[in-house]
């Protein structure tokens, strides 16, 4: 009877404890309950948008790491400003300021930043040159009149537009490594770098992140998408592509899959323009032409750095299709999708296979 | 051990599936549903609206500029603003889990908390 007993207690005691383990267990496979996914959103850096997620124990955690990016973020922004002054930093509209009287002493991410752009500019034929900002700055001031004041709304004037463009002379940006200066030799010229510093800075920033022993981040800046590994359980960050017809049910038109390092941008016609005589005109300038150039809803480009995804987007976007195709077939790890006016989608060759999964 | 013994483990086990499951089914249940608009006026909580129910508000800010703010069939829109850029009015409407609209010039944010996931993490703009 003693052994019954004892049995009667050992049995149900047993039974109870591996019941608590299945549940332990059972909860641990069934989903990461430890770590959390966040969002942290601002609207104070690079006049847009900055998404950061992430994947933490609990959100103060997350904030450290997000706040880690952002005040990189909020670095890169002051040195890469061309509108706005800020005390004790010489940025690009410093060098703007002193076209044609004297080289600036600047931080050496700035002069990193134009020798990349410089580069850019060469392996694009023209079309992504920041020394365009005589000619864009024509363009965004009728854009903002045109935005403020439909009625007011008229194009630039065409001599003006030529004049401007006699002074985009990439080769008169002089670059003196020794003693981190930048001087614009010509004094009507001036630097824009709307179409790489965005996606040069978005890759820097990660870089550092890397550095600092972050993972798992996805970081949008503007549009501008990278990340620093998968998903916490392994599967990669999944992104949509913004759908140019904005009126749509479908916000996006394609979902694509990224991995560790890869970016994605998307340049077109439907978030900044204005309309002249019920014409749109768009921010993206062809050099070529000195005018908008509207061969494409959307271009979207994946490929792994971001500085390069955001200039080459720029360019395909000013480029034909036929041109683009074969700009993206030349190069190694370089995808594109063109969505045309009529809402029809072209891919590069490998595209769909890497980056569309069901 | 007694029968009864057994019994009170059976029933212990029942009790306990019937629990875990009440569990995943209640959670489900409620992510499914609980959608709701969250709108940020420069990083600060304004309002929550369920996207259950229709809604409409004209949110002002201290300066005259506004944004109105539908909410209709489950979705959450901007309709009219005061921003030069539209954007935000031009953006299409969002539901999803995580899905944002975004007003610039007046620094004010839609976001979708809760409800159904889209699986995206995030988007080109």
């Amino acid at each position: 009877m003693k052994i019954g007993k004892n049995f009667s207690v050992i049995v149900p005691g047993l039974l109870f404890a591996a019941l608590i383990a299945g549940i332990i267990i059972y909860r641990s496979v069934s989903g990461p309950s430890t770590l959390n996914r966040y969002t942290a959103t601002f609207l104070d850096v690079f006049d847009t948008r900055t998404e950061i997620v992430g994947f933490a124990k609990s959100k103060d955690e997350f904030a450290k790491d997000a706040q880690l990016i952002k005040d990189e973020l909020i670095r890169y922004n002051k040195l890469y400003d061309i509108y706005n002054d800020y005390q004790g930093v010489n940025n690009i509209k410093t060098i703007n300021d002193n076209a044609g009287i004297k080289p600036v002493k600047v931080d050496p991410d700035i002069i990193s930043l134009i020798e990349f752009s410089i580069d850019t500019y060469y392996e694009t034929d023209g079309a992504v040159n920041i020394a365009l900002g005589s000619v864009l700055s024509l363009w965004h001031k009728e854009r903002m009149i045109g935005m403020d004041e439909p009625d007011r709304a008229k194009l630039p004037d065409a001599d003006k537009l030529k004049e401007a463009a006699l002074h985009t002379d990439i080769t008169n940006i002089v670059i003196d490594k020794e003693n981190s200066t930048v001087y614009l030799a010509d004094p009507d010229m001036s630097l824009d770098v709307g179409s790489t510093g965005k996606g040069y800075a978005v890759q820097r920033v990660l870089e550092y992140a890397r550095e600092k022993g972050l993972n798992n981040i996805l970081l949008s800046l503007g549009g501008n998408i990278s990340c620093i590994g998968t998903r916490i359980d392994g599967t990669c960050f999944r992104l949509g592509i913004q759908n140019p017809d904005m009126d749509s049910e479908e916000q996006y038109v394609e979902m694509v899959d990224i991995n560790d390092g890869e970016c994605v941008v998307s340049s077109g016609d439907y978030q900044r323009y204005y309309y002249v005589d019920g014409v749109r005109y768009c921010h993206i300038i062809d050099p070529m032409t000195l005018y908008p150039a509207d061969g494409f809803a959307s271009v979207s480009v994946i490929t792994d750095d971001s500085g390069l995804a955001d200039s080459y987007s720029t360019a395909l976007y000013t480029m034909t299709y036929e041109e683009g195709l074969e700009f993206v077939e030349k190069r190694d790890n370089v995808e594109a999708m063109w969505i045309m006016h009529d809402g029809t989608k072209k891919y590069s060759e490998g595209f769909i296979e890497k980056y569309v999964k069901k | 051990m007694k029968k009864n013994d057994m019994v009170l483990i059976a029933i212990i086990l029942a009790v306990t599936a019937v629990c875990l499951l009440g569990m995943r089914i209640w959670q489900k249940n409620n992510t499914k549903g609980n959608a709701t608009a969250v709108v940020t006026i420069d990083g600060n909580v304004y309002g929550e609206y369920p996207l259950s129910e229709d809604y409409e508000e004209r949110i002002e800010l201290p300066d005259g500029s506004y944004n109105v703010l539908i909410i209709k069939d489950g979705f959450a829109k901007v309709s009219e603003a005061s921003c030069p850029d539209q954007i935000c009015v031009h953006h299409n409407h969002v539901k999803y889990s995580g899905e944002s609209i975004v007003c610039l010039p007046n620094k004010l944010v839609v976001t979708v908390q809760g409800g159904e996931d889209n699986g995206i993490d995030g988007s080109t703009y």
